[in-house]
C-alpha cells in the first residue's frame, strides 16, 4: 500500500485521482485510495440508540460492517432507498465503513493547482474535514478528508476516548 | 527435542514435559530473531531505556527458559549476557560497538546451542568460554584491548575441559536398552550438606517404577555413593534428581564396568559412552560442558562429573534423529490470523450453499437430478469442511496441563508438603485462544489447591488421610462446552472461617446463606482465608481475577466444598470463542440472539402475572421468584409495524448468579452461530456482545446476558 501511496504521490504534476459522488445538488471528491468498493445497497441491520444516520450493519463478505447515510449526516431533503442507492465501501487505517450516497459519478484527476481552499462556511460538518474545492469545468466539487470526517468523534462511530 | 530426555522415564506422565520443551524452543528462536533486531537497530550514541531494556527482556526470558529445562550451557552464557545487558540499562557503563558484536555472536551461539538440544544434543556444542569471557570483560567495564587488566575481571572459566571438546576416540560401556534394568553406581557430591542427597532415595520410594536403591559406603564424608537399579536412562535420572543437587555434582556410573568412570576420572579425560564402530564421527558429549558455571569449573576435578552422565543415551540416537526429521515434517506453524481468514471464508462458503440449497428446494427432483445431487454432495462437503477448518484451532488440554507437574512439585518441596498430581482427559480439546487464557486462572487454582488446600503431611496423618494430598486436574466435554476441574482432598474451605473474614470486610453476610453463596464470597476482591500471607499465595488477590477472567470468556466457575474432605472448583467454559450455541428469538421484525448457555427456560405469559412495581419496572413470578422484566422491544426502540403483534413470550436468562426474564414476540431456533466482533469496524454497543450472519446473510445482534442482568439490578 505505502509504495502506491508514494507514487502516487510521486508523480510529476502532483495530481491525484478522486472518487466523485453527488448528494443531492451537490457533488462531493473523495480520495479514491479510500475507496475499497462501491455496491449496492441492501438493507442493514439497525442498531438501537445509534444516530439516525447510522443505518446500521451490514455482511460484507463475513465482516460486520457498519452503514452511515450521508445525506441524513449533510441534511439532505430526502434519502430514500431505492436499487440505484450506492454504497461505496472505504477503507480507513484499518477500519471498513460504508457511505451511502446518492450516485458515483466518476473518478477525477485534480492537480493541486486546481484545488482552491475552502472559505469559511456554515455547513452540517466541521470545516477542517473540507480539504479544498476543486473546479473541473464549470463543476464544483467538495474534496472531503474521508478518514478524518469518519473518525470524528460526531460520528459516532468510535467512541469518545479512543 | 524431549524425546530424548523421555525415553524409556519410569516415571511416566508426571514428567511429560515433552509440550514444553518445544514451546520453549519457538519462543527462545522468537526471542532470539527479535534481540538480535533490536540489536541492530540499537543506536549506540543514543540507545533508549525502552530499547535497552526490550533487550535484556529477551536474553532473560531465554535464560529463564533455559535453565529450567536444563540446558545449563545457553542459560550460562544468557545470564552473562543479561548481566551486561542489566548494566547498560541501567547505564552504568556506555554501549559500545564491541558490546553489540559480542552480544549478536553470543546470541548465534545460543541459537546453535539450542538447535542441538532441539536436535537432542546430536552434534557438537559450540565453546561459549571465549565469548563467556569477552561478555564479563565488557561487563566489568574493559575495553578489549587493554587486555593485561583482564585479570580484575571475574574469574573466567578454566577453558581446559572444554578444549579438549571433540574427544577424539569415544570408548562405549553397555549401551542403553529401554526397559532392561540396568545396575548403576550414583555418585553425589561433593556437597555441602550430604543430607541433600537422601532426597534422591525418596525420589526411588516415591516414584513407581523408577528402580531400587542403596546406600554404599562412600569413601569421603562429602560424597554420598548409592548402587541403582533401573530402567530409566541417565538423562532422566539427572533430570530427576535436579530437584534436589545440581547435574554437575552427580556422576552416573555402571556398575557392570566400574572400569570405565575410573579412566574418566584418572585421565581427565571425561568420557564414558564408547563407540564400538569406531569409525563414525564423534558425538559431542559436552552438554552442559562449556556453560557450566564459571566459579565451579575452575575446580578442574569436577569436570568430568559434569560430563560423563550426559554420554549413556547416545547408543539410542538414531532412531531418534529419524523420528525428529518426521515431526518437523508434519507440523508447519502458520500465522492464527491465516487460519482465521479461512475459518471466516468457510463460515461464508456455509452461508452460500445455505442459500443453495433453499433455492432448490422447489426444484423438481426428476428433472434437476445431476444439480440436485450436486448440491447434497456440496452439503455434505462444506459441513467437513467446516468441521476440519475449525479443528485446526483445536488443541488438546495436555498442552495446558503438562505445565502443572513441575510446578506442582517445587511448589510443594518449597512448602514441605506431599502432592500428587492426577490428570484426567488430557485429550479433550479447546480452542487455542481459550487456551492461552485460560492457563492462568488455572494456575491460580491449582497453586491455592497446594497451597491452602492440602494440608502438611503431619496434619493429614493426624487426621486419618494419607501422607500424599491429592490435586485432580480434568477435563471433559459436557454439551456445546468444556468442563475443567480442579479437586483437592485437602482441608476444604471452612464455612465459618469464610463468613467471619466477610464480616471483618464488612460483606454483609448471614447464617442463613447457603453453602454455594458462602463459596461464592471467596470470589470477592482481595479475600483470602489464608492465615498468613506467603510468597504463594494468601494476598487475596487471586480468586476474584480468575472469575473475571473465565467470566470474559463465556465462562463460569463453580465451588463445591466439604470441610476436611476437599473442595473442587469447576471451570465451564464455551468450546471456542468462534462458535457459539445460540437461541434466535424475533422482536417486531427485528432477530436477536441469545446465547444458548445462558438460557433457562421460557415460557408463554399472561399479563396478569406481570406486576409493576413504582417507576414503571415490572417483575414477572416465576414459581417462587420474582424477577425483573427486560422489554427488548424498549431496550432495543424496536420499531412496530404490526400494532396486532406483541411481545408474550418470556426467555429467562442467567448471568453473573442472577436471572432476568426477557420479553420477545417469538422463539426462533437454535443454531451455532459465528461470532463476529462489532467493535472492529464500530464501536461498543450497549447490551450487545457481537453479531453474527444468519443463514440469509443478514446481521443480527447477540445479545449480552451480563450486561442486561446488570441493567435489570440497578
Amino acid at each position: 500500500m505505502s509504495v502506491i501511496g508514494k507514487t502516487a504521490d510521486a508523480a510529476p504534476t502532483g495530481a491525484r485521482e478522486y472518487l466523485t459522488f453527488r448528494l443531492d445538488q451537490e457533488e462531493y471528491g473523495i480520495d479514491i485510495l479510500k475507496v475499497q468498493e462501491i455496491r449496492g445497497y441492501e438493507p442493514p441491520t439497525r442498531i438501537a440508540n445509534a444516530p439516525d444516520f447510522i443505518k446500521g450493519v451490514v455482511n460484507l463478505r463475513g465482516t460486520i460492517v457498519p452503514i452511515v447515510d450521508m445525506r441524513i449526516k449533510f441534511n439532505c431533503a430526502q434519502a430514500d432507498y431505492n436499487s440505484f442507492t450506492v454504497v461505496i465501501i472505504l477503507n480507513l487505517r484499518n477500519r471498513v465503513v460504508g457511505i451511502v450516497v446518492d450516485s458515483v459519478s466518476d473518478v477525477m484527476e485534480l492537480t493541486p493547482e486546481s484545488i482552491r481552499s475552502a472559505p469559511d462556511i456554515e455547513s452540517a460538518i466541521d470545516n477542517s474535514c473540507i480539504l479544498g474545492l476543486g473546479s473541473v469545468g464549470e463543476r464544483m466539487l467538495i474534496l472531503l478528508d474521508i478518514e478524518k470526517l469518519m473518525s470524528s468523534v460526531d460520528m459516532g462511530l468510535v467512541t469518545a476516548n479512543e | 527435542m524431549a524425546e530424548t530426555y523421555q525415553e524409556g522415564s519410569g516415571a511416566g506422565a508426571d514428567f511429560d514435559l515433552s509440550q514444553f520443551y518445544q514451546i520453549f524452543f519457538e519462543e527462545a528462536g522468537e526471542n532470539l530473531d527479535q534481540m538480535e533486531q533490536m540489536l541492530l537497530n540499537l543506536d549506540l550514541s543514543s540507545a533508549n531505556d525502552e530499547e535497552l531494556n526490550g533487550i535484556f527482556r529477551c536474553a532473560h526470558s531465554i535464560k529463564g527458559g533455559s535453565a529450567t529445562f536444563g540446558f545449563s550451557d545457553v542459560a550460562e552464557l544468557t545470564h552473562q549476557m543479561e548481566s551486561l545487558l542489566d548494566r547498560l540499562r541501567r547505564h552504568e557503563l556506555q554501549p559500545i560497538p564491541q558490546m553489540v558484536d559480542v552480544l549478536l555472536e553470543s546470541a548465534d551461539a545460543s541459537r546453535s546451542l539450542l538447535a542441538r538440544h532441539q536436535a537432542g544434543g546430536q552434534g557438537e556444542a559450540v565453546s561459549t568460554t571465549s565469548l563467556v569471557r569477552r561478555i564479563s570483560d565488557l561487563a566489568a567495564g574493559l575495553v578489549p584491548g587493554d587486555a593485561a587488566s583482564a585479570v580484575v575481571a571475574p574469574p573466567p572459566p578454566a577453558p581446559a575441559p572444554v578444549a579438549a571438546a571433540p574427544a577424539p576416540a569415544p570408548k562405549v560401556s553397555a549401551p542403553v536398552v529401554p526397559g532392561q534394568p540396568r545396575q548403576l553406581e550414583i555418585q553425589i557430591g561433593p556437597l555441602d550438606r550430604p543430607e541433600q542427597a537422601d532426597a534422591i532415595k525418596e525420589l526411588f520410594r516415591d516414584i513407581p517404577g523408577l528402580g531400587s536403591i542403596r546406600d554404599v559406603p562412600g569413601s569421603q564424608a562429602n560424597t554420598r555413593v548409592f548402587a541403582v537399579e533401573t530402567t530409566s536412562t541417565n538423562d532422566d535420572l539427572l533430570d530427576l534428581f535436579a530437584f534436589h543437587v545440581s547435574k554437575e555434582q552427580v556422576l552416573i556410573r555402571d556398575a557392570a564396568a566400574p572400569g570405565d568412570a575410573a579412566a574418566a576420572d584418572a585421565d581427565d579425560e571425561p568420557v564414558v559412552a564408547v563407540d564400538t564402530s569406531g569409525g563414525e564421527a564423534p558425538y559431542g558429549f559436552f552438554n552442559g560442558a562449556p556453560g557450566a558455571p564459571h566459579g565451579e569449573a575452575a575446580a578442574a576435578a569436577h569436570a568430568p562429573v559434569a560430563q560423563a552422565p550426559k554420554a549413556a543415551p547416545k547408543a539410542s540416537a538414531e532412531p531418534k534423529v529419524a523420528m525428529q526429521a518426521q515431526m518437523e515434517s508434519t507440523t508447519i506453524r502458520v500465522d492464527v490470523k491465516k487460519v482465521d481468514q479461512l475459518i471466516n471464508l468457510v463460515g461464508e462458503l456455509v452461508i452460500t450453499q445455505a442459500m443453495l440449497a433453499q433455492n432448490s428446494r422447489g426444484l423438481d427432483a426428476g428433472a434437476y437430478q445431476q444439480l440436485l445431487a450436486g448440491l447434497a454432495d456440496l452439503d455434505r462437503n462444506t459441513r467437513d469442511l467446516q468441521e476440519s477448518v475449525m479443528s485446526i484451532r483445536m488443541i488438546p488440554m495436555s498442552i495446558v496441563f503438562s505445565r502443572f507437574p513441575r510446578m506442582l512439585r517445587d511448589l510443594a518441596n518449597k512448602l514441605g508438603k506431599k502432592v500428587e498430581l492426577v490428570t484426567l482427559g488430557e485429550a479433550t480439546e479447546l480452542d487455542k485462544g481459550l487456551v492461552e487464557k485460560i492457563t492462568d486462572p488455572l494456575t491460580h487454582l491449582v497453586r491455592n489447591s497446594c497451597d491452602h488446600g492440602i494440608e502438611m503431611p503431619a496434619d493429614r496423618l493426624a487426621k486419618g488421610k494419607s501422607e500424599h494430598g491429592t490435586i485432580t486436574l480434568s477435563a471433559s466435554h459436557q454439551g456445546g462446552s468444556i468442563v475443567i476441574e480442579v479437586r483437592d482432598d485437602g482441608r476444604g474451605l471452612s464455612r465459618e472461617k469464610i463468613l467471619s473474614k466477610a464480616q471483618e470486610r464488612g460483606i454483609e453476610v448471614s447464617d442463613q446463606m447457603s453453602d454455594a453463596d458462602v463459596w461464592q464470597l471467596i470470589f470477592a476482591p482481595g479475600f483470602s482465608t489464608a492465615d498468613e500471607v506467603t510468597d504463594v499465595s494468601g494476598r487475596g488477590v487471586g480468586m476474584d481475577v480468575v472469575k473475571r477472567n473465565i467470566a470474559a470468556l463465556n465462562g463460569s466457575v463453580e465451588i463445591d466444598s466439604a470441610e476436611g474432605y476437599g473442595m473442587k472448583v469447576s471451570v465451564r467454559l464455551p468450546l471456542t470463542l468462534a462458535i457459539m450455541d445460540g437461541m434466535s428469538v424475533g422482536v417486531g421484525e427485528e432477530v436477536y440472539i441469545l446465547p444458548l448457555s445462558s438460557v433457562v427456560e421460557s415460557f408463554q405469559v399472561n399479563a396478569d402475572d406481570v406486576s409493576t412495581v413504582a417507576q414503571g419496572s415490572q417483575l414477572v413470578k416465576v414459581r417462587d421468584e420474582y424477577m425483573p422484566v427486560i422489554a427488548l422491544e424498549k431496550i432495543f426502540q424496536v420499531p412496530r409495524f404490526d400494532l396486532n403483534k406483541s411481545s408474550n413470550i418470556m426467555v429467562v436468562v442467567e448471568a453473573d448468579g442472577s436471572r432476568v426474564a426477557l420479553l420477545v414476540d417469538e422463539l426462533l431456533g437454535q443454531h451455532q452461530v459465528v461470532v463476529k466482533n462489532l467493535e472492529s469496524n464500530y464501536r461498543k454497543v450497549p447490551n450487545v456482545s457481537g453479531a453474527t450472519i444468519l443463514g440469509d446473510g443478514t446481521v443480527a445482534l447477540i445479545l449480552d446476558t451480563g450486561g442486561l442482568v446488570r441493567r435489570a439490578r440497578h
